[in-house]
């Protein structure tokens, strides 16, 4: 029964246009191993050289951002847990990436990617610019990404960004954890 | 003065400064898990060769293929390190950007470092 469960599983995603898909433990290593997997599957799909970077430099800067940000949860004894899907649907490449956030990051979060999402492709090109010259955010010890990451996300993205946050059903520490997806599309 | 070499790996370019030669290669892809601890020891590296050094001229190769936003920010402080010793050796430093020619992210990169670092000479190289 299981194997019928997975063939559809398989048959599905297949016919939707999965290229890839990965969820659970998130380490430098296994996104190397994921990196080099989707760059080949692009090149496999005869996928043109431009976009196929688009796709793999969007698909890194979302998964170490997840590894990031997810926190160490004891469920998964202290690894960092994250979901990612890249797919095909109307001649444009999606990515989607899912993990978990604490509660108190939320809206800091929001409060950076809200404003990206009310931007013009002019005004993020501008929005990036400052923020690379920013040298205060340098210091900051939580964003790693020195706000670059999302406004790279914004910037490469032929359609505007999109972020949800959702209660985590699936876990035992619903009270302290979010849900945290974003979306991409090449 | 000491050359630095530090061999690639799948997230950590090539670093290839030839001080000795004046010649300073950065290539392959950069996105280690974590891009200041990398490139922070280069910099300082970077540094020290540059303070010690006076009207001479460098060539630095520019032949990355990737790299992640962090180390987009740190890249973009280093060539801060080198547009200072440009600014204080006029004409000294020439910097080769070589970009894929399909690749408009690391030519773009190399349009905000010309427009940004002045004193540096910059020339682009597409690769087809």
């Amino acid at each position: 029964m299981l194997i019928d469960v997975f063939t559809v599983f398989r048959e599905e995603a297949d016919a939707n246009g999965i290229v890839f898909y990965y969820s659970g433990i998130l380490s430098q290593n296994v996104i190397k191993t994921m990196g080099d997997s989707l760059k080949q599957k692009l090149q496999i799909q005869d996928e043109s050289g431009a976009r196929s970077r688009k796709v793999f430099s969007t698909f890194i800067e979302m998964i170490q951002n997840a590894m990031h940000y997810s926190p160490s949860t004891p469920d998964s004894e202290g690894a960092k847990e994250g979901s990612i899907i890249v797919g095909r649907e109307n001649g444009k490449y999606f990515i989607i990436c899912a993990n978990f956030i604490e509660k108190q990051f939320v809206p800091r979060i929001r409060e950076k990617l809200d404003p990206i999402l009310q931007m013009s492709a002019e005004e993020i090109k501008q929005a990036y610019r400052a923020q690379l010259k920013n040298e205060q955010h340098s210091e900051d010890s939580i964003s790693k990404g020195a706000g670059l990451g999302f406004l790279t996300l914004a910037r490469d993205s032929i359609e505007p960004i999109e972020y949800a946050i959702r209660e985590c059903v699936s876990t035992n520490d619903e009270d302290q954890l979010s849900c945290f997806y974003l979306k991409a599309t090449i | 003065m000491s050359d630095l070499f530090i061999a690639a790996s799948s997230d950590t370019p090539e670093i290839d400064f030839q001080f000795s030669n004046k010649t300073l290669t950065i290539s392959g892809e950069a996105y280690p898990e974590n891009g200041v601890e990398f490139f922070r020891p280069i910099l300082k590296n970077l540094q020290s060769h540059l303070n010690s050094m006076s009207g001479e001229q460098l060539e630095f190769n520019f032949k990355l293929t990737y790299f992640n936003s962090v180390s987009t920010k740190i890249l973009y402080s280093m060539f801060e390190l080198l547009n200072e010793y440009a600014k204080n050796n006029p004409n000294c430093v020439l910097l080769n950007w070589f970009h894929d020619e399909e690749d408009d992210m690391i030519l773009s990169f190399g349009l905000d470092i010309q427009e940004d670092f002045t004193w540096i000479d910059f020339s682009a190289i597409a690769i087809s």
